[in-house]
């Protein structure tokens, strides 16, 4: 297999993403999209230039010879459509949520080992260059062990997706039973899991809205934005937020570890050291600063290299992550996220996601 | 007689919801998009409460539409996304459309539909320099080639073709070109754009397609009374058309002494090369916002005429002094 032939099912926002960065990789062509309504499979078909596009994904299935589909449609539908594709012989790239919760997220990962095929979700900023610098540091034991992280994930209600769930209570996010929660904190999780062990940690969940200025009398009334989380494993600890409230809108994380503290921004892409005062008295103190200072613009000088050798693109991460995903399958490499961290985070959501129900019901 | 305005809330369609109560005798359904802000709308609505009834309604829902199209005897389908993520952005006009176009068919009455197309669904790149844009000029033959908005247009309006041939339900398509006035975009895309803070004057010379707001709602009255609609296409233009170059310098001298950095279209046409060339050899780091084509269709001088709406009855009720008088006071 030299090539191999992709398609995409679901034909919103993210897949214009997953097609991008499929045709920048020299493996692999998009030989077909599908979406249930034909315009959109059309226009993302005619801008991209694939050549054949679908409203009917059996169809496509039957009359393509597809060794990897990409579902990038709204969480509702992934179990059964990941189930046709590992029923025609494929592999399957899930967009997050893999599923609507950890039973069926169980379900499907088993699904497809059983058929002998792969799986990955797409957890694209675990394989920003953020990500990939934390894991050299934990690698060369500048970190230490990691004692506590602190993940931050804002949301932009006021951008386009956003917009899109505001205008009507028919938008699938309120069908899911976390609702905005379910769709976005797979990426304040996926920062987490990475240093516990544990396979179901002590959580604690709380969440409210916070915008109450808007009362639209339906589903949309229901749409809390503001989440907090503390996790507790055996050895490490974590607090997970999801903010709509807060401007600007950030994405970092902070692991703290027995030797250092690191702080990674994945919006300016910055990944900073602080191994505290390395002199003593008020020089140590003076020299402190200095030495954030150099950090950061460490950070900003590899990004200006990145950025003048053409390497600095807003998906970088799921480039990383699909071009991984594919050495799995072509080469038999590992896969790029392991199922068993699929498998955690899902128990995770579905714990957090229970206690706000609770507490709603309460 | 009920006439249906989709978009009634937006730039366009307050004006024509105004226009269709006061000079008509059409009780005016009004169809805006959930969330939407309705405020000016009910300003206009409370003059005649008996007449206009306004409704939320996501146009994607065929039973939506379905509902919304019960008796009425004329469309205004004004309805389109302006911005958004591509499939957005068709979801929002073309998706919309066809659930509203297979309303009207699956109904048992005759619906007259007014669609509201665009100046960009025309294939001006490829016209000489200075060459006149009319109805016969060729539609886009590579309309992914331009923006999102006009791809989005061209689509749509492929849409009611196929709906007019298939099903033979009466319609006009009316193509305005940059519509201005109290509200509406400051200065259009055609005159310039401000880049990080600097705004960069590329319109020159050009003649602007403009039409004033109320002149253009005008259009669609004209043609709902007079047109024969059987699938013609009117251009909608105001006559004392002006140059970018004027727009700009009396921009500044009444709204903002607004710094900018010439840039001649052969400048631009080269920009245009540079940015292509960066695009594909960095494979999309930055986006390609100029490019050969883009730039053509935008700022090639071109020509424009509304003789074929004046045929049909059309005048220009605010000559374009006084439109640009009254924009520019909204600015201030």
């Amino acid at each position: 297999m030299d090539k191999l032939r992709v398609a995409i099912i679901g034909c919103g926002q993210i897949a214009d993403g997953h097609v991008s960065e499929i045709q920048k990789l020299g493996n692999a062509t998009v030989v077909a999209v599908c979406d249930t309504e034909p315009i959109i499979a059309e226009q993302l078909a005619i801008r991209f230039g694939i050549k054949t596009w679908y409203h009917s994904h059996k169809e496509m299935l039957n009359k393509e010879q597809l060794d990897v589909i990409h579902i990038c449609t709204p969480p509702q539908s992934h179990l059964a459509l990941a189930k046709d594709a590992v029923d025609s012989g494929c592999h399957i790239y899930v967009e997050k949520p893999l599923a609507l919760n950890y039973l069926e997220t169980v379900e499907l990962v088993q699904y497809v080992t059983n058929a002998h095929r792969k799986i990955t979700i797409g957890h694209n900023s675990e394989f920003d260059p953020p990500s990939v610098e934390m894991r050299n540091h934990i690698k060369n034991g500048t970190l230490g062990d990691p004692v506590h992280v602190e993940s931050w994930y804002g949301y932009n209600m006021g951008g386009s997706f956003g917009k899109a769930i505001l205008a009507s209570p028919d938008h699938w996010v309120h069908k899911l039973p976390g609702k905005l929660f379910h769709n976005n904190i797979n990426h304040m999780l996926n920062k987490i899991t990475e240093y516990l062990d544990d396979d179901t940690p002590e959580i604690h969940a709380f969440a409210w809205k916070r915008d109450t200025t808007q009362n639209f009398g339906d589903l949309r009334d229901d749409l809390y934005d503001e989440l907090r989380t503390v996790i507790r494993g055996k050895t490490v600890s974590a607090y997970g937020t999801f903010s709509s409230g807060v401007r600007p809108v950030g994405h970092y994380v902070r692991v703290y570890g027995t030797r250092s503290i690191i702080d990674l921004d994945y919006t300016s892409r910055s990944v900073a050291v602080d191994r505290g005062a390395l002199y003593p008295s008020a020089i140590g103190r003076l020299l402190a600063g200095y030495d954030k200072a150099w950090q950061y613009t460490k950070s900003a000088l590899k990004n200006s290299k990145r950025f003048y050798q053409n390497d600095f693109h807003f998906f970088s991460g799921m480039n990383l992550l699909i071009k991984n995903f594919y050495d799995s399958i072509l080469h038999d490499a590992p896969l790029p996220v392991s199922t068993r961290n699929i498998v955690r985070i899902a128990w995770i959501m579905d714990s957090i996601i229970s206690q706000i129900q609770g507490e709603k019901q309460s | 007689m009920i006439a249906l305005v989709t978009g009634a809330n937006g730039f366009l369609g307050s004006s024509l919801v105004a226009g269709l109560l006061s000079q008509t005798d059409y009780q005016v359904r009004c169809i805006v998009r959930p969330g939407s802000s309705i405020e000016k709308l009910k300003k206009t609505a409370t003059d005649f409460p008996d007449r206009c009834e306004i409704k939320y309604g996501a146009l994607h829902n065929y039973s939506i539409c379905l509902d919304i199209v019960k008796n009425v005897d004329i469309v205004f389908h004004l309805a389109s996304a302006k911005s958004g993520a591509p499939a957005e952005m068709f979801h929002g006009s073309s998706v919309t459309t066809k659930c509203l176009l297979d309303a009207i068919v699956n109904t048992n009455k005759t619906i007259r539909l007014v669609h509201c197309s665009s100046f960009s669904v025309y294939s001006v790149a490829e016209l000489k320099s200075r060459e006149m844009v009319n109805e016969h000029t060729p539609l886009e033959r590579h309309p992914e080639k331009r923006d999102l908005y006009a791809f989005s247009k061209w689509h749509q309006e492929q849409l009611i073709r196929e709906y007019y041939k298939k099903y033979n339900i009466p319609t006009v398509i009316l193509r305005p070109g940059v519509i201005y006035g109290p509200g509406g975009t400051p200065i259009s895309t055609r005159v310039g754009l401000s880049v990080f803070g600097v705004f960069l004057f590329i319109g020159g010379r050009n003649i602007l397609p403009l039409t004033y707001i109320d002149n253009c709602a005008e259009a669609f009255l004209t043609v709902a009374e007079k047109a024969a609609f059987e699938g013609e296409t009117y251009n909608i233009v105001d006559d004392d058309l002006i140059t970018a170059g004027k727009f700009l310098s009396l921009y500044r001298a009444q709204v903002l002494r607004l710094r900018f950095i010439r840039v001649p279209y052969p400048l631009m046409w080269l920009l245009s090369v540079l940015c292509e060339k960066y695009h594909v050899r960095s494979k999309g780091q930055l986006p390609d916002v100029f490019t050969r084509y883009k730039s053509a269709s935008m700022w090639k001088p071109q020509t424009f005429t509304n003789m074929k709406l004046k045929q049909l009855g059309w005048t220009m009720k605010v000559p374009t002094d006084l439109g640009l008088a009254k924009h520019f006071e909204y600015l201030t």
